[in-house]
């Protein structure tokens, strides 16, 4: 019947995204070796757990956040076992330490580090010990440091060609070192505590000013390009992809402006509830954020820039503290840390399509753990 | 469709001894129709390549445990047609539900023919499990029998929902399902 022999829409191009998608799931069962001792047996309740929770409906993960708030998701697996994109690897923060999580749920702890995030291919870590800044790899083996006094929230560029540059705090002085450890200086004093956030595929670098002007500026040449007039104090700075929007989270407030400063939306006032966290799909300029309110956090995604929150939409709501977000690098799920209720739900896309809900979170990894980047293959 | 009874043994012998040609060419085989049915149970491209690709997963995870004598089409297609009727059902909850947002979900990609638009808008109007029936007679070719075994249901309610489905089909597509 040649009515029912027509293709689906997008038939072909999903066929190929899946076989990537199921060769990896079966390379990582054929390295599995088959022991007949009682891990099978833990592995496959394991395993059994995890399906749990990824067959959990997402309407379900919705309503019955609301509903049995305190408890956090139900069907929530024991444990990270494994990330659900293949080939990608998060690292975590936390008070022990900085983790680096495989996606097959391994994990590396870099004891005593903090302040940890991702060179642009995942090559390498920047972070904080004790006093010193130091690149390194991601089993640990150290390249470089420099020891400052109030070193605080260092982060790569991601410039392209290799010459790349850290820019981190050293007490209200905003520096800039070399990606092979030389030629540390000073780039501008008396700034705002606020990490800054380099602007993709150049050397230009936006920070929050002693007054609480954003300032976008060359690192290279020390030319400011452009800076915005005071308005509430920006907690975070984020690029998006393509560095043609800078998105400005205040205490209550986002503001997304364009790349010459020149055009500025503000989608959400500085009456609105408290915003806890911020984050730009990557390759895309919708954005997903955290608000706070009334003893319940919320995670709204915003799929286009608009003037106005209005066509923000709900993606989960939970009782207590969700405190940060973040993307996949194929932007295809979304980590939440649920504080409160000591879980991290992995949710499929801003359609909430799957929930997969982590317990154990505090055990795993220490207190305070949060995502700090889910990296590149 | 290409492939033997005797090619996809092969292909499943060999995957099952590591071969990852062997479970490209069984997943090439299988993946337009499984896809194709989940489209035509929940109507959004996105989802049915969800379900189609966790279906192929968890037939990997299960692939040392599966019999080579038997067919391993209608065990991916249970498991295929069966979520997406789970899926299916979960977004009418939620729309009753009152969620707004979730009607602002992605829109389908417009279907590629005049053929696939005529019959995704005529089962579009069906119930999931309506569509279901009806995607596993036409679409993969199993005879009522078989779709009450895959999907857990008497006989009696599988050819009623047939039926009544191809009722409701019937004025759009009259010439095609004849």
């Amino acid at each position: 019947m040649r009515l029912w022999d027509d293709p689906a829409p997008g038939e072909r191009e999903a066929g190929d995204r899946s076989w990537d998608v199921v060769r990896d799931g079966y390379e990582e069962r054929i390295r599995v070796p088959r022991k007949r001792d009682w891990r099978p047996i833990a592995i496959a309740a394991a395993a059994a757990v995890v399906v749990a929770g990824a067959v959990t409906s997402p309407g379900h993960a919705v309503f019955g956040s609301l509903r049995d708030a305190v408890r956090g998701e139900p069907n929530a697996a024991p444990a990270l076992f494994s990330l659900p994109t293949p080939r990608s690897r998060l690292l975590v923060n936390s008070a022990r330490g900085a983790w680096v999580v495989q996606s097959d749920g391994s994990k590396r702890l870099l004891d005593g580090y903090r302040d940890a995030s991702w060179s642009p291919h995942g090559l390498y870590l920047i972070a904080l010990n004790g006093k010193e800044l130091r690149a390194l790899e991601p089993n640990g083996d150290v390249h470089w440091s420099v020891g400052r006094a109030g070193v605080a929230s260092p982060s790569w560029s991601n410039e392209g060609s290799g010459d790349e540059r850290v820019a981190y705090l050293a007490h209200s002085t905003l520096r800039v070192i070399g990606g092979d450890g030389r030629g540390d200086r000073a780039l501008a004093r008396g700034i705002a505590r606020v990490a800054p956030a380099w602007r993709p595929r150049t050397h230009v670098l936006a920070y929050v000013d002693g007054t609480g002007k954003i300032v976008v500026r060359s690192a290279d040449t020390g030319a400011i390009q452009w800076s915005s007039a005071a308005q509430q104090q920006s907690n975070g700075l984020e690029w998006s992809g393509d560095g043609r929007y800078l998105l400005a989270r205040g205490r209550s407030s986002i503001t997304v402006f364009n790349y010459t400063g020149r055009e500025r939306l503000t989608p959400l006032g500085p009456s609105a509830a408290p915003v806890v966290d911020a984050a730009f799909l990557p390759l895309s300029h919708a954005l997903a954020f955290v608000q706070r309110a009334a003893g319940r956090s919320t995670v709204w995604f915003y799929p286009q820039l608009r003037p106005d929150a209005t066509a923000a939409r709900r993606v989960f709501t939970g009782a207590g503290d969700f405190d940060r977000i973040a993307w996949s690098p194929d932007a295809r799920w979304l980590v939440l840390s649920w504080r409160s209720a000591d879980q991290w739900l992995f949710i499929r896309s801003a359609a909430v399509r799957k929930v997969i809900p982590v317990s154990g979170i505090q055990e795993a990894f220490g207190p305070d753990a949060v995502p700090a980047g889910w990296c590149c293959p | 469709m290409a492939g033997s009874r005797g090619d996809e043994r092969a292909w499943i012998r060999g995957a099952q001894s590591g071969s990852v040609s062997d479970l490209e060419a069984l997943f090439r085989h299988h993946w337009p129709r499984a896809y194709r049915a989940a489209y035509l149970v929940v109507h959004d491209s996105a989802a049915a390549e969800d379900i189609a690709q966790e279906a192929f997963l968890a037939a990997v995870r299960g692939l040392d445990r599966f019999d080579r004598r038997r067919p391993f089409g209608p065990w991916l297609h249970r498991i295929v047609v069966n979520r997406a009727i789970d899926w299916s059902r979960s977004r009418a909850l939620r729309r009753e539900s009152g969620d707004a947002w979730l009607g602002l979900a992605e829109a389908p990609a417009p279907p590629e023919s005049e053929h696939a638009q005529t019959l995704a808008a005529a089962l579009a109007d069906l119930s999931p499990e309506h569509r279901a029936v009806i995607v596993m007679r036409h679409l993969l070719e199993y005879t009522p029998g078989e779709i009450a075994k895959a999907l857990g249901l008497p006989r009696g309610t599988v050819n009623s929902r047939l039926r009544r489905g191809l009722d409701e089909l019937a004025g759009r597509l009259e010439q095609d399902l004849q």
